[in-house]
């Protein structure tokens, strides 16, 4: 992929053929320039991404043993011990679970939340402040609150169940519901954020299309949907790049809540590389398990970003 | 009825507005609950209804725990440090990716991307060794380096560049104007919205960081708010004192709170025009 | 000041507060990384310590570095060693020494001992003899005991008294437990309005209270003496499982799943849980959170009374300069002193490290005052010292997710703890090959 086509992928960069034809004076000022323009970054990216990445992969291929004597070169040792723990099986699992189980509502109700406060008005507002607030709460403090609602019988959840006759299962505590309640509280905190993408996004759809698709009913929505879906595809590919980096990248709360448990039952990728690390003193492996995930990480991105280069041609 | 004109925006509305009730919840709680007395535990506790006799007790205790003057002031300072040198960096690398064409743009585009996908808990210790070299242990720019570099800044900001028509510029550089008067006069203005979407990412994200200040900062006189909430948040031997984990949470977050009621149009705005449409 | 009795001159001199008079050295400034493990409160009072010991001399300036809960502070203190930083002294989690000597990051304290004069007997002396276990690594000092817990039975006496339960006896035997529970859990047909026990059943709690119900019921749960071994496919440990497994599934007086301690003092507070296990470390916070009134018992027995030991002890860290070794061990002497030591004590909830502390006249009148303290003190003599292996926390967590699987009613007790014992004894190989199993 090129970066013309990336180019092209923004309906709103104008027409892709006038800046190879008519060229600022400036892009012909030196070599030189675009280097210069990017050092300070990379500066800060060498000395905090790229270094610690080669520390990764140097550690990834070493044991240091935790028992007792010298640290040695094991190959790809530490790659097969990961693979091989039942442990990071169950993390991946629920990482999979987790991270579909999150993006996809997470996704469909910042639209449905960007489509009804997309104009401003005083409703609206108040609207986008109550859907945003979550953005703004520190996980940790966010997942201390859900410990509170998530209480068996005294919590939030429990106690306005209990008026409407329901009996809450033991959200954080019961191997089979745990994994689903933390999820609600990624959805619960994410789901804002990612509405103001879709604000944004709702700006290619003509503003008629979207009123008399609503004003005609179930038809409409039908046709709405064939309408958004593609205006909205870049939005929606830049917006599940963003969430998924963001669901494999945190993990506040599980630490918080249940560090994992029960059983393993909410354990994740992320979590398991912290205890591998900073827990078990298993540094080979934690490293093995870092850059496994982040190849994956970087394997769905990139996918994400032909996507999005795809759906922008669908519009324009 | 489902033919009814405007039942479909009315259903929505409707729909949304239970949706934002649920959200809403746990926000509700936490004022109600910061407010009322045993705080500990207690049948009613959960109860979204304030209390007859609210208490400023919990905001006393939250308060009496640290220096909470002092930690919205270095929060303050790290935030807008960060936001300030993030600004440089990526309004010149987002350009430089919008607008001019060099070997290796793809794979340093890439390269950039790089950074969103580390995890943080595999950084601690690579990270701390390179801030110790740098000299920059337990201060306030160790917190802030790491992220003066942002892929996700550059991303944005090449999207916000590259929905700025090309005419500007032409016109600009045929009168003469060198390549950096353009872009603080010509560019930069424009791409003003770019830069206020990704300072409410930038802003929300390092107010509320803990673990990265928590490693790097030792003076007390360095501290952040999070590692203030963390005296409420991290408790080991089963306490939880909820009234004040309330109070505590609502003076962290209510500077952020209050910003984003105060400016939300305007923020909403900026998304609107900053290009991360895709 | 060059004495031989350096330590115990420093310490009386500063903990009276009289300033130190000695020749004009240079002041060595040092770290000094603390947790909150129970209320944020506690951070302050430490903070003021540091600054009372600070104004008291003028040799050594320590910072106090508030550092989150246990096992940040651990994250650290050890990534700090790690970029080159290490911090002089930290209030670690007692049961981390074992690993953390491993690792080479905390380092014997002998060498002060000797320097002091002092042998290592004489020094423990004075501390409750369960701590001597955790205090010490493959036979040397490697931490000074600060302050300690152990399980303690609450219960609501309101709950006792509508149950026609004396709430001047708390239940002495698992049986009586059992049966106490029965009758405090209140039904509404099918449902359960309150629960007659309850116990935190997340990870590290739940090792903890595990390792009480197998030590009370006549077992040891690790070896005291050596990293490389654990009992859980132990009779004693399965019958633990079992009692557990019963109050849940069969005797209905526990909620199933896993209820973290945040949920047990909350659910205890709101009469939702007559009874709980919960640490002696949370005395003051329920002290000072509990309307109705309550009382405290011992950990019952099955077969003898026993409760592990758990808590924090001063630790200081590799690399440092001779200079901030020697201020780090000062600051230790003094923190560690009868007198500071049995005030955190009355400030916490904690019970103090050495027994000294209880002969002075606060300590006694404190205990007068409060007598759930004079109980807790009172099943100090049956304390036994904590859990701490190689790997600790991996090989805690064998058992935890296995007694947790049988907490939701996965797995059967029998199996659980067959499985938690392979699990444990896969982890602790690589030690045994370098230690028991290394043959000439």
């Amino acid at each position: 992929m090129t970066m013309a086509s990336l180019q092209h992928a923004d309906p709103a960069a104008g027409a892709p053929t006038r800046g190879a034809t008519v060229r600022p004076a400036f892009v012909r000022r030196g070599w030189w320039l675009p280097y210069a323009l990017l050092a300070p970054s990379i500066v800060f990216l060498v000395l905090f991404t790229y270094l610690p990445i080669v520390r990764v992969a140097v550690d990834a291929l070493r044991e240091v043993p935790h028992a007792g004597g010298p640290s040695r070169f094991v190959g790809l040792a530490n790659f097969s011990a990961v693979l091989g723990d039942p442990a990071f099986i169950k993390a991946a699992t629920n990482n999979l679970i987790y991270a579909v189980g999150t993006v996809v509502p997470t996704i469909l109700l910042a639209l449905l939340f960007a489509l009804a406060v997309r104009r401003s008005n005083a409703f609206t507002a108040v609207l986008r402040v109550v859907l945003f607030f979550p953005s703004l709460v520190p996980l940790v403090a966010a997942a201390s609150l859900f410990f509170f609602i998530f209480l068996p019988h005294l919590g939030l959840l429990d106690h306005y169940l209990r008026m409407v006759g329901l009996r809450g299962p033991n959200w954080l505590g019961d191997s089979d519901v745990a994994l689903w309640s933390i999820m609600g509280i990624t959805v619960w905190k994410n789901a804002g954020y990612y509405m103001l993408f879709y604000i944004a996004g709702l700006q290619n759809v003509p503003r008629d299309t979207i009123e008399a698709a609503m004003i005609d009913g179930a038809n409409g929505l039908q046709r709405l949907w064939y309408v958004l879906l593609p205006a909205l595809a870049p939005t929606t590919a830049f917006v599940v790049v963003i969430a998924l980096v963001n669901v494999l990248t945190s993990v506040d709360h599980v630490v918080v809540l249940t560090r994992g448990g029960p059983t393993n039952a909410t354990n994740l990728v992320l979590y398991y590389i912290f205890q591998e690390a900073h827990e078990n003193f298993n540094y080979g492996k934690a490293a093995a398990a870092t850059l496994m995930s982040v190849a994956v990480l970087l394997a769905i991105s990139l996918g994400s970003v032909r996507a999005m280069e795809r759906g922008g041609r669908g519009v324009a | 009825m489902w033919r009814d004109r405007g039942l479909a925006p009315m259903l929505l509305a409707t729909l949304v507005a239970a949706v934002a009730f649920v959200w809403a919840a746990p926000f509700v709680w936490t004022v109600v609950a910061a407010f009322r007395p045993d705080g500990a535990g207690s049948v009613g506790m959960a109860s979204l209804v304030p209390d007859l006799n609210p208490t400023l007790s919990n905001f006393r205790n939250a308060l009496d725990s640290g220096s909470f003057g002092l930690y919205y002031f270095n929060t303050a300072l790290v935030v807008s440090g960060v936001l300030a040198v993030q600004c440089v960096t990526i309004s010149l690398a987002g350009y430089a990716f919008a607008r001019l064409t060099f070997p290796g743009r793809d794979v340093l585009f890439y390269a950039f991307l790089l950074q969103l996908m580390l995890v943080p808990p595999a950084l601690i210790v690579p990270n701390l060794r390179t801030i110790v070299d740098l000299g920059l242990y337990d201060s306030l720019a160790g917190a802030m380096a790491p992220y003066f570099a942002s892929a996700f800044g550059t991303f944005l900001m090449r999207q916000t560049f590259l929905a700025i028509p090309r005419d500007f510029e032409e016109a600009a550089s045929m009168d003469g104007a060198p390549w950096w008067a353009i872009v603080w006069y010509v560019l930069l203005p424009m791409a003003r919205p770019g830069l206020v979407a990704f300072a409410i990412v930038s802003v929300t994200a390092h107010w509320n960081e803990f673990l990265w200040p928590l490693m790097v900062i030792n003076d007390p006189s360095n501290h952040t708010l999070t590692i203030g909430l963390a005296a409420f948040t991290r408790g080991a031997e089963g306490g939880k004192e909820w009234g004040v984990l309330a109070a505590g949470t609502l003076l962290v977050v209510a500077p952020l709170a209050l910003a984003f009621v105060a400016f939300q149009r305007r923020f909403v705005d900026s998304f609107v025009f900053s290009g991360i449409k895709g | 000041m060059k004495s031989t009795r350096r330590w115990t001159m420093a310490a009386i001199a500063l903990a009276t507060g009289a300033g130190f008079a000695g020749e004009p050295l240079a002041q060595t400034k040092i770290d000094f990384f603390f947790p909150v493990p129970v209320e944020g409160k506690l951070a302050r009072e430490m903070t003021r310590l540091v600054r009372v010991y600070n104004d008291s001399q003028k040799e050594v300036e320590v910072t106090a570095v508030y550092t989150g809960g246990y096992d940040d502070t651990k994250l650290k203190a050890q990534a700090a060693a790690k970029a080159g930083k290490p911090p002089a002294v930290v209030l670690m989690s007692a049961n981390f020494n074992v690993d953390l000597k491993l690792s080479g990051d905390i380092m014997s304290l002998e060498p002060f001992l000797k320097a002091g004069g002092a042998t290592r007997e004489k020094f423990l002396g004075d501390f409750w003899p369960a701590l001597h276990a955790n205090a010490t690594v493959d036979g040397e000092l490697y931490g000074v005991p600060f302050h300690n817990s152990t399980p303690l039975l609450y219960y609501n006496v309101d709950h006792f008294k509508q149950a026609g339960l004396d709430p001047a006896r708390p239940p002495q035997t698992w049986a009586e437990l059992a049966d106490a529970a029965k009758k405090l859990t209140k039904r509404d047909g099918d449902k359960i309005e309150r629960y007659g026990f309850q116990m935190p059943g997340g990870y590290d709690y739940l090792g903890w209270l595990m390792s009480a119900l197998s030590m009370s019921n006549g077992g040891r749960y690790f070896n005291q003496d050596f990293g490389g071994e654990v009992y859980y496919d132990s009779p004693s440990m399965l019958g633990a499982v079992r009692f557990v497994d019963d109050l849940i599934h069969k005797h209905k007086v526990m909620p199933p799943g896993v209820v973290e301690a945040g949920g047990v003092s909350t659910a205890f507070f709101a009469g939702n849980a007559s009874m709980v296990l919960l640490s002696t470390g949370s005395l003051s916070f329920i002290r000072e959170n509990m309307k109705a009134p309550y009382n405290v018992g011992f950990v019952p027995r099955n077969v003898r009374n026993a409760v592990p030991i758990g808590g924090a002890s001063l630790v200081m860290f590799k690399g440092q300069s001779e200079a901030s070794q020697q201020a780090g061990w000062k600051f230790i002497t003094w923190l560690s002193s009868t007198e500071t030591l049995g005030g955190w004590s009355r400030f916490t909830g904690y019970f103090a490290p050495r027994r000294s502390s209880y002969d002075t006249a606060e300590m006694k009148e404190f205990i007068a005052r409060n007598p759930d303290a004079k109980v807790a003190l009172d099943q100090l003599p049956f304390a036994q010292p904590w859990f701490s292996t190689y790997q600790t926390v991996a090989v805690r967590k064998a058992l935890e997710d296995e007694v947790q699987a049988v907490m939701n009613g996965k797995k059967k007790p029998d199996a659980a703890v067959k499985d938690a014992q392979k699990k444990a004894d896969e982890l602790l190989r690589p030690f045994n090959d370098q230690t028991s199993l290394k043959l000439p």
